[in-house]
């Protein structure tokens, strides 16, 4: 379990990456090319803070040859020279501001230089970390490289070197200082390194014997290597507490630092295999462009290291195009270089062969020494549309630089031969189920005609096609799909299947009904032929116009097809209450002639008093009674007046209150008045 | 001691508005984890992530099996967002689960999944819990064979030019997006009663669901423009979730990359995946189509104070005021689209609102003669902006006795019958009692 966990998160990293990038899905790297320089302004294009960060993006800008701003430097240069005077700075600084010297080459004053060079010697002498003896002895080297001083000696390198190789543990890796127990393949790289920088300091010989046990460590630590299907090797990175997230890239930068300048101090082989390297600059190709400044560096610096290094330069076989147009009469190139894109050494490519293609055969690259390409020109001639996979072999041309370049065996490159594939002999029937053909149609998918076919559950559907390649042979596509679309948007999608020569497709709608859900009506016929490799078509052949019997009652429903997006939202439509209509009327006019009619009676009624001779005799003569008979009837006009305010405006309570009062006076006056004209009539009686 | 106690019970109170966290009034989250298969992940799509820094995001990048990965404690959320870019992860590490990126969303918070050809079960059982369904399929890629992006390495045409891009300015940008978008990854599809779904970016009517070299056998479960490439799903709470059959789309690489769709005599310089991630990015944590209404009323035409009761047949104005989330600032909403209702049971006046174009729309109307307990509505639900739904309710009253018409003509010939018949009474009382 323990074994197979790093290796299952190898395995995750490892699709990551392959899925992060074109190049390693095409399992061929391409070398540093102009898309890095414009990205690498782009990642750079900041303000430095650090010295380390701008050390960083001075180098990477100088390994890829990329004009930096002039401003830059001098703002460097500045900072460069305050921290070698500055007494503060601490050997971190110090190892960087010598560092981005290196690259700008400013003017540093021979007294400080002095300073520097002993601020370094002590430290050197009184180092107990890695990191300690790292930035101490990389200064000093740095110092010599740039030759601000000379005659620069380390006292006591050899005892250095043994305190260095005092960390290193028996797995390859080393430890950052003895008192932690920690390891780390970071601090290898680093370690490496530093021993590199303590041989080409030291005045006399260092003992070979520790120089071998330290070429051991380093085989040691290529034991430690993870792998990639592709060939790409990594050292991968450890999460440690003091220094925090070293991945696989910085780590494996760390180590590449290391071996190159090792192998550079030391004489003799290293006896690393040269595929190792190979894919340690694999894994920085396939890592695409980092986005990442401190990424960004480590490839580049890793990539600067590996072109120009004592063990092995690998060389990159990479293809400008894999996919090439055998009607454009497009011919193979192939290129081979260093990692960072500079010229191979001559030497000769071989196509070997290609995998399960017994066609093409061994055959020698031209090469084009005005492009530096090896063409391969007979392409169309001998092999057909199609995807291969073609093996390359590099051979040299001077038998010595076999052992200076590491190049692959044998590389595998997958290729795209693509061309014009003629389509032929297109026809569309509806058959009886006697075969007897009722109606063949000729298609023709250049042009715009539709076809119109009508067809019952009786009935079947043909269509046949063929595919031929520029050589004239039958071609499978990868995709040929008839696709049957209903007015209603349902689908139903058929695979067309080949026999051989042709493509045929017989739909026989008796055992499809179910599958169509009983669905009559208009279905629109798409034709869809593609593949990676042929002029791939899309096209509505026409319609057909299909009879099926009534869906039985148990029957599928047709999927719910999917809504139109744009109008699932939007406004609805506005209501507006509709208001009760008020009741109908008679005209005004009518009401008022009516009104004037109900007036007719009251006068008929006076005018027939006044004819009968109506007279007032009876009323009385004395004054009381007299009184009393007008206030009952002034009462009487008064309660009838009250009716007409009640109508008018006076509610019932007001109304009820006035009549009580009213009634109460009329009973009184009434009573008075008729008392009055009864005596007044019985005595005409008695009388 | 009591001082240190009152000073930490001080700080604990605070510590709420310190937090730059969602809440209502400033929708744009904050907070957003990232969940990685590796960590090489944060270098190649830097592009993406650069982006969403330099928005104000704050980004905490994790391992997807890292053994101390959760994202609530104590009951808080302690993210606005999550972003998971680890198509192949099994299982997820520490608390984290389905269920609990789930109760995640359904707590209104926003999600990127990202799958591509390595989709593990775990990643494809959250989408399916999204309402997109991926290609069962293992391996299988979208093709097309018609809308391939031209390349020179890459010859399978899986890397597909998608230029059908869902047609909203909410979602996508007022800018359109004139160049392809870069796409390899695999095909998923929406449920067609899925309202909530939308197709982003879908495959043209060419595309295919299968895996590149296989040969093709029984018909791809997947073909034309039923495959989805990226969808978007703006859930019930407005949580927003971002779902990718492409890993891809959101790189480094494929940001930089020209592009040149097969067919087409136009080459561009740059795809058009860094417009289309960063502008459904803006979209998807709320920085844009997050509207907000508010301050709902309505008053009697000529009056000023808010009624507590309509009579049938009132004339009444009605105002709301709704603000979209500019990304820091409410800013006045301007649509045509947005109606009220007067409902009771069902809408009695339906109305679309006109707007000052300062955020406070408007209208008005007759109350209806139906008098009961109504409510004034205000549902609104546009693509790609989150939904508002606001109700206030008010009581509508008939008319009272004396609101009635008082002098009706057609009346009148009864009133002069009752009156002239009142008079012949009146005169006949005095000729009956005196005449001789």
């Amino acid at each position: 379990m323990a074994r197979s966990l790093p290796g299952f998160l190898a395995l995750i990293v490892a699709v990551a990456l392959i899925c992060c990038s074109f190049a390693a899905a095409a399992s061929t790297f391409q070398p540093i090319s102009e898309s890095h320089r414009s990205a690498a302004l782009e990642t750079f294009d900041r303000s430095y803070g650090s010295l380390e960060e701008t050390y960083e993006a001075l180098q990477t800008f100088d390994v890829l040859g990329v004009e930096r701003k002039p401003d830059v430097g001098t703002a460097a240069c500045q900072s460069v020279s305050q921290t070698l005077v500055s007494s503060s700075s601490t050997l971190k600084d110090i190892f960087y501001a010598l560092k981005v010297n290196g690259v700008l080459k400013c003017e540093v004053d021979a007294d400080s230089v002095e300073g520097i060079v002993s601020t370094l010697q002590t430290a050197v002498g009184s180092a107990s970390s890695l990191l300690e003896f790292y930035h101490s002895i990389g200064g000093l080297v740095l110092v010599k490289n740039q030759a601000l001083k000379d005659d620069l000696y380390l006292a006591d390198a050899e005892g250095v070197f043994r305190s260095i190789k005092a960390l290193s543990q028996s797995d390859g890796r080393w430890r950052y200082s003895s008192s932690n127990p920690e390891s780390s393949t970071y601090a290898a790289g680093l370690a490496l390194e530093a021993l590199a920088g303590v041989i080409s300091l030291s005045s006399s010989e260092i003992d070979q014997s520790l120089i071998g046990t330290t070429k051991n460590d380093i085989l040691k630590l290529f034991e430690r290597v993870e792998k990639y299907d592709d060939g790409a090797v990594y050292f991968d990175g450890e999460e440690s507490d003091a220094h925090e997230n070293q991945g696989p890239i910085t780590s494996t930068w760390s180590v590449i630092r290391g071996i190159t300048s090792f192998a550079a101090v030391t004489s003799g082989n290293l006896n690393l295999p040269g595929e190792k390297i190979l894919g340690l600059a694999k894994f920085f190709l396939g890592v695409g462009i980092p986005g990442d400044a401190k990424d960004f560096f480590n490839q580049v610096d890793s990539l600067a290291c590996l072109e120009n290094n004592r063990v092995a330069i690998p060389l990159i076989l990479s293809l400008p195009a894999t996919v090439n147009s055998l009607t454009r009469k497009d011919t193979l190139k192939v290129k081979v270089s260093t990692v960072l894109g500079s010229d191979a050494p001559p030497l000769k490519i071989k196509l070997v062969r290609a995998k399960d293609t017994p066609a093409i055969e061994s055959q020698e690259l031209k090469f084009d020494s005005a492009n530096k390409v090896h063409v391969l020109d007979t392409l169309e001639k001998s092999v057909d549309v199609g995807n291969y996979i073609f093996v390359f072999e590099i051979v040299f041309n001077d038998p010595e630089h076999k052992k200076a370049y590491a190049v692959e065996s044998k590389t595998e490159v997958p290729i795209f031969l693509t061309g014009a594939v003629k389509v032929g002999n297109a026809k569309i029937a509806v058959l009886d189920s006697d075969l007897g053909s009722i109606e063949t149609q000729n298609l023709d998918f250049a042009g715009e005609n539709l076809v119109s076919l009508g067809a019952n559950h009786l009935q079947k559907l043909k269509l046949r096609f063929q595919l031929t390649t520029p050589l004239g042979h039958p071609f499978k596509p990868h995709q040929a799909i008839l696709k049957l679309t209903h007015e209603s948007k349902v689908e139903h999608v058929f695979v067309v299947g080949n026999t051989g020569k042709q493509f045929e497709i017989v739909l026989d709608f008796l055992g499809l009904v179910e599958k169509f859900y009983y669905l009559s009506g208009k279905y629109e016929i798409q034709l869809t032929v593609g593949d990676a490799v042929m002029n791939s078509f899309f096209r509505v052949i026409g319609h057909l116009d299909l009879d099926l019997p009534e869906a039985p009652e148990k029957a599928p429903r047709p999927p719910v097809q999917p809504a139109d997006v744009y109008s699932r939202y939007g406004p609805k439509a506005e209501i507006a209450h509709i208001f009760r209509a008020p009741e109908k009327r008679p005209p005004q006019e009518l009401s008022l002639a009516f009104l004037g009619l109900t007036v007719l009676p009251l006068l008929g009624f006076i005018i027939g008093l006044l004819r009968l001779g109506v007279n007032l005799k009876n009323f009385p003569s004395a004054a009381a009674p007299a009184a009393f008979a007008a206030l009952f009837h002034v009462g009487i006009g008064a309660v009838l007046l009250l009716y007409v305010f009640f109508w008018l405006k006076l509610d019932l309570f007001t109304t009820l209150k006035i009549l009580g009062f009213l009634g109460v006076f009329l009973l009184f006056v009434g009573h008075r008045t008729l008392s009055h004209l009864a005596s007044t009539s019985s005595k005409v009686k008695s009388a | 001691m009591a001082k240190l106690a009152i000073f930490f019970a001080l700080t604990l109170s605070f510590l709420p508005f310190l937090s730059h966290s969602f809440s209502p009034d400033t929708p744009t989250d904050r907070r957003i984890l990232v969940l990685l298969d590796d960590f090489s992940l944060k270098s190649s799509h830097s592009i993406f992530f650069t982006s969403l820094k330099s928005r104000g995001f704050d980004l905490e990048f994790k391992l997807a099996d890292d053994p101390k990965l959760a994202l609530q404690r104590y009951g808080q959320y302690l993210y606005d967002g999550l972003v998971l870019f680890a198509p192949s992860v099994e299982r997820f590490g520490g608390a984290l689960d389905v269920a609990a990126v789930l109760d995640f969303v359904d707590s209104g918070h926003d999600l990127i999944v990202a799958a591509d050809t390595t989709a593990s079960d775990l990643i494809k059982s959250v989408a399916t819990e999204c309402g997109v369904d991926f290609d069962e399929e293992p391996s299988a890629m979208v093709i097309d064979h018609q809308n391939y992006a031209v390349s020179d390495v890459d010859g399978d045409h899986t890397l597909i030019a998608a230029d059908e891009l869902i047609n909203s300015d909410v979602i996508l940008g007022k800018t359109k997006i004139e160049a392809p978008v870069l796409f390899k990854g695999i095909a998923h599809s929406l449920n067609a009663a899925n309202t909530l779904a939308l197709k982003v970016l879908s495959a043209s009517p060419s595309a295919y669901s299968a895996h590149p070299t296989a040969k093709l056998s029984s018909p791809p479960s997947l073909t034309g423009s039923a495959i989805s490439l990226v969808s978007v799903v703006q859930a019930r709470n407005n949580a927003r979730i971002m779902i990718s059959g492409s890993l891809d789309l959101f790189s480094n690489r494929y940001m930089k990359s020209s592009v040149q769709k097969a067919g087409s005599p136009s080459k561009y310089e740059k795809s058009g995946n860094e417009q289309f991630v960063t502008e459904l990015s803006k979209w998807l944590f709320h920085e844009r189509g997050h509207l907000k209404a508010g301050n709902l009323r309505h008053v009697k035409v000529g009056e000023t104070n808010e009624p507590a009761m309509y009579r049938i047949k009132d004339d009444l104005e009605f105002y709301v005021d709704i603000y979209e989330w500019s990304g820091n600032s409410w800013e006045p909403y301007v649509a045509d689209d947005v109606q009220v209702q007067f409902y009771m049971m069902s809408p009695y006046v339906l109305k679309t609102l006109s707007t000052d174009k300062k955020g406070l729309y408007h209208t008005s109307f007759k109350v209806p003669d139906v008098y009961g307990v109504f409510q004034f509505k205000v549902e609104y639900q546009k693509l790609g902006y989150t939904s508002l739904s606001l109700s206030k309710q008010i009581p509508v009253r008939p008319f009272r006795h004396n609101e009635y018409e008082r002098f009706i003509t057609t009346a009148f010939p009864y009133y002069g019958a009752s009156f002239t018949t009142m008079a012949g009474f009146f005169i006949f009382s005095v000729v009956y009692l005196y005449n001789k």
